[in-house]
């Protein structure tokens, strides 16, 4: 239902006020300038009658943007869309909850037709989807426009009241009261103003005439909110922007310190414990069933590099900055750079190992040499025989042609190729394939690997003769590392947002408009909620001016807000 | 005896004094045309009664809570028995505070019983004190918890009030087509609380009866070509098996009734052997819920909601629409800083990120977008009343599905509490 505005309409109050169009109630006087007078309904209050930018006549296109985005309604259909999406997205697990899936056949697989259609229709990925950003987008937009669309008519409005307000204004309010009085108006007037002021309102009086005002803040409060939402969503908005925030799960070994990629930091973790509850700490009903955790926590040690960062031949001068026990609920945060307990792995993993070369055929040893898993020298010297290593796989395994690769950059099945040179071995050189681990020298099978790289005749081995020669660190921490410059304002916003909304919900904006005129009291009563609380302010009030009222008589009906 | 004991005990104490209360305000209410005095006197005079027995309950309630807390060590909200018996006590807090604002006595009437079923529904769940896993231990444990409950609580309060309104202006006598479809939902909404009523009745009559029948499944999956896996899922059903878990055998059966197997099995989509379980509780609530409801009605001889219809005589409509808004607009704050703002906190400081879209998470942020638009609804489109009214009811359905369904049908990285 739409009303045209007819195209030349008189605004001008029977005060001489010149009204914009769009006003319902007088800007100065208060007098309705929706009808003439007959009717006693309830005013509409809400920006105390002022026209809004929203209502010009003849609209151009920003106009009608700002219209489409001003409108209250358009903001509640915003929300339930959202509200519809959000809920939409939780049917089945989101695509980022997984890892290392096939999207298109994983929800068929998992969740049959249904699951397929969700994917189809883009609902694995909600909250990344253009429609449900867009959604957001627009309530950011709706947020800034209703806000100022409201505010300012509500600022001006409010900060220049006529204390004298038109009668009709005064009683076409929700809480009315008109009684006789004999007094002097002026008189009575001025008797009402202390325990008004005691009541903490704000008193102005115009001969015969009241204003009484308190919280006026308490209006600000869905404005502040909305600011404050604002903010936030801006800052979730701008966090996606690169450069501004950093995510990665590494791998940190026990004893092992471990450059941050994209960073000049370095992390080691000194010690990873696990705990778990003993039997005696849990309920009857877990023991022997359950296993629960304790504790998981990575004594770390962050380092600053100062020197010989990038390049991989020189050791890096590394300078300690931070340390901290990471627990689950207790990061190491460092000038914004945070990590995190994210998961663990007790499976030792081999550091470096100190095989002997031996005669095989005499038993002769030649010497011990230190080979290291992760960035190893390239020749050694054992005796008099020199070994140069030719090629390295951290996780050794074959790809579909036969070759050899690594398949991941972790040392979970390293093999290391050597070529040596020394007594007895043909010029060129002799080739060994050597497995550190025991259990991959039988897997990969390196006796017959090495005899058709070698020959019959070869006679040099390596072996490993006491525990004291390998080293593994325990175990491994991944922490989840990050940085996220955004944070600041995301709280910024949720502060604004709270303080909003304690201003706007938990004190009302009171106003009371007395006239004394005639041997009569006119009173009006508005405020934006809670009107139970305030007819009882109000007959407290009238108590101390020794008239006795009901509460429920001074609702002048209509709805309540 | 250990101070977990007495704890326990003095829960069992309120629980009591509460049901005392509902029968007190029941009376209060009920009695007031039987009584011979003025109906304002005797329900004044009972209602004071009720309010002392009610407050003592909350007393003994909160003693519960602290001897807990201090006998366990931890806050008592870590798992769905312990926040159950919180957000209980919640509620009457958040009641007494909407109380001592308005002093409606029939307030209580529908309050209370709200306190009394999480209660009940709280003893469902294992009781025991469990030591606090790594990603518990915090304080936000502590404040995100404890405000959301109390957010929540309000929203309870609101929707007691709401269907208050509801049963006060539904016209229950009219034919009227759009009057006979208000009459339809508010008897529907009352048949959902028996329901659950019912479903209590039938865990705890069985558990009594220590009913068990247990059912297995073989899992196979075929991890790499040539390689099987087989897992042996088991359940145990402590309701007769109206379905079966999906292809599943049964492994010991223990008839009732002449019920000796299981009438159907449960669809192939309802994935893992839990799902056919939570099924059968489901039927058994409808069914158990189905005869009680009958019953009610046969003792009434009139639809609940025109039963109900007359205990409203004398209240005020506009009261209770607003008693509805002020729990609401008192609750919003302390839900958006509980369950919203100190979420966020404790998800950064725990898991480094402040929001990821777990359900749990979007259905907080549902929770709140849902009052969001009640409240611009009221405040700028002027929905007061009957259509408030039935937003803050439908609200409270949001709220427990964000508490209770999201752990029953969808779980996610937010499933501390399991349940069942």
């Amino acid at each position: 239902m739409s009303q045209r505005t007819p195209f030349i309409t008189n605004t001008k109050c029977e005060c001489g006020h010149q009204n914009p169009v769009g006003t319902v109630l007088c800007e100065a006087c208060g007098k309705p300038l929706d009808d003439n007078g007959n009717t006693n309904e309830n005013l509409e209050m809400r920006y105390d009658g002022r026209a809004r930018r929203s209502q010009r006549v003849n609209p151009g296109l920003i106009d009608r943007v700002w219209n489409f985005f001003s409108s209250v309604k358009i903001a509640i259909y915003l929300i339930v869309l959202t509200l519809v999406g959000s809920m939409l997205g939780t049917i089945f697990p989101q695509e980022s909850t997984f890892l290392n899936i096939d999207a298109s056949t994983h929800y068929k697989d998992e969740y049959g037709v249904a699951g397929d259609i969700y994917y189809k229709l883009g609902l694995s990925h909600t909250y990344e989807s253009w429609w449900f950003v867009t959604l957001l987008v627009m309530i950011g937009a709706s947020l800034v426009i209703c806000s100022l669309d409201r505010v300012l008519p509500l600022y001006k409005a409010l900060s220049k009241q006529k204390i004298r307000k038109h009668r009709q204004f005064l009683t076409r309010q929700k809480i009315v009261l008109i009684t006789e009085v004999e007094e002097d108006p002026n008189l009575w007037v001025q008797r009402a103003v202390q325990p008004l002021k005691k009541k903490g309102y704000r008193v102005v009086t115009e001969n015969g005439a009241l204003l009484a005002e308190k919280h006026r803040f308490s209006r600000w409060g869905p404005y502040v909110i909305h600011i404050g939402l604002i903010i936030f969503l801006l800052a979730v908005l701008v966090r996606g922007l690169p450069g501004l925030n950093m995510d990665q799960h590494l791998a940190f070994p026990q004893g092992d310190t471990v450059p941050i990629p994209d960073t000049s930091y370095y992390l080691k973790n000194e010690k990873f414990t696990v705990e778990f509850y003993t039997e005696a700490e849990m309920p009857e009903e877990f023991r022997g069933t359950k296993v629960l955790p304790k504790l998981y926590e990575t004594k770390a040690v962050l380092y600053e590099c100062t020197a010989e960062c990038g390049d991989p031949s020189k050791e890096p001068k590394l300078r300690e900055v931070a340390s901290h026990d990471i627990q689950v609920n207790s990061p190491l945060n460092y000038k914004g750079l945070k990590a995190y307990q994210f998961d663990y792995d007790l499976t030792p993993v081999l550091r470096s190992v100190q095989p002997n070369l031996v005669n095989s055929v005499t038993g002769e040893a030649f010497g011990k040499f230190k080979l290291v898993m992760k960035n190893p020298q390239r020749v050694y010297q054992a005796g008099p025989y020199e070994l140069t290593l030719k090629e390295k796989y951290m996780d050794f395994g074959m790809n579909e042609e036969g070759q050899p690769v690594s398949k991941s950059p972790y040392p979970n099945a390293p093999a290391f190729l050597f070529l040596i040179h020394g007594p007895g071995l043909p010029t060129e050189g002799q080739q060994y394939f050597y497995f550190p681990r025991q259990v991959d020298q039988v897997k990969f099978q390196q006796q017959a690997i090495n005899d058709k790289l070698g020959g019959s005749e070869r006679f040099l081995e390596f072996e490993v003769t006491a525990m004291s020669d390998v080293d593994f660190s325990e175990s491994t921490a991944y922490l989840n590392i990050r940085v996220d410059k955004v944070m600041p304002f995301i709280w910024i916003g949720a502060a604004i947002i709270m303080l909003g909304l304690v201003l706007g919900f938990y004190w009302q904006h009171r106003r009371i408009w007395l006239i004394v005129e005639n041997g009569e009291l006119t009173l009006g009563a508005h405020t934006n909620k809670n009107w139970f609380g305030f007819r009882r302010e109000i007959v407290s009030f009238l108590g101390k001016m020794d008239m006795t009222v009901d509460e429920k008589s001074l609702d002048n009906g209509g709805g309540l807000s | 005896m250990s101070l977990l004991d007495f704890s326990s005990n003095v829960f069992i104490a309120a629980f009591f004094l509460y049901s005392g209360a509902f029968m007190l305000y029941t009376i209060a209410i009920m009695g007031r045309k039987w009584s011979g005095r003025k109906p304002e006197e005797h329900t004044a005079r009972w209602g004071k009664v009720a309010f002392l027995a009610s407050s003592l309950g909350l007393l003994c309630h909160i003693l519960y809570f602290f001897t807990r807390w201090s006998g366990s060590g931890h806050i008592p909200v870590s798992n769905m028995y312990e926040f159950m018996t919180f957000l209980s006590m919640m509620v009457m807090v958040a009641f007494t505070v909407i109380f001592a604002i308005y002093r409606k006595i029939i307030l209580g009437l529908f309050a209370v019983p709200i306190s009394i079923i999480i209660m009940a529904y709280a003893a469902v769940f294992p009781q025991e004190v469990q030591p606090l896993i790594p990603s518990l231990k915090s304080i936000y444990l502590n404040i995100h918890v404890t405000l959301a409950a109390l957010g929540e609580s309000f929203f309870a309060v609101g929707f007691a009030a709401g269907l208050m309104y509801l049963l006060r202006t539904v016209n229950f006598d009219s034919v009227a087509k759009s009057d006979k479809k208000q009459q339809r939902l508010v008897e529907f909404t009352l048949f959902s609380i028996i329901v659950i009523i019912a479903f209590l009745g039938s865990v705890f009559a069985f558990r009594g009866a220590g009913y068990e029948t247990v059912f297995i499944r073989q899992n196979v999956t075929i991890d790499s070509p040539g390689q099987e896996d087989s897992t042996i899922e088991k359940v145990s059903y402590k309701m007769p098996p109206i379905v079966a878990p999906y292809h599943s055998e049964i492994e010991s059966f223990q008839s009732f009734l002449g019920l000796k197997e299981p009438i159907f099995e449960a669809p192939s989509w309802m994935n893992g052997v839990n799902a056919g379980r939570k099924f059968n509780t489901v039927i058994w609530s409808l069914i158990s819920g189905l005869i009680l409801y009958g019953f009610i009605r046969m003792i009434a001889r009139k639809p609940l909601g025109k039963a109900l219809h007359p205990l409203m005589d004398g209240i005020d409509a506009d009261d209770l629409d607003e008693i509805t808004y002020r729990a609401i607009a008192i609750g919003f704050p302390i839900f958006t800083l509980g369950a919203l703002i100190f979420a966020m906190i404790w998800a950064q400081v725990a898991w480094g990120r402040f929001w990821g879209w777990d359900p749990k998470e979007v259905w907080a942020l549902v929770t709140w977008l849902f009052y969001s638009a009640y409240l611009h609804l009221r405040l700028a489109r002027g929905w007061q009343g009957r259509k408030s009214a039935w937003l803050a009811v439908l609200g409270f359905l949001v709220v427990m599905f964000t508490l209770v369904g999201v752990n029953l049908v969808i779980a996610g990285l937010h499933s501390y509490a399991g349940t069942d």
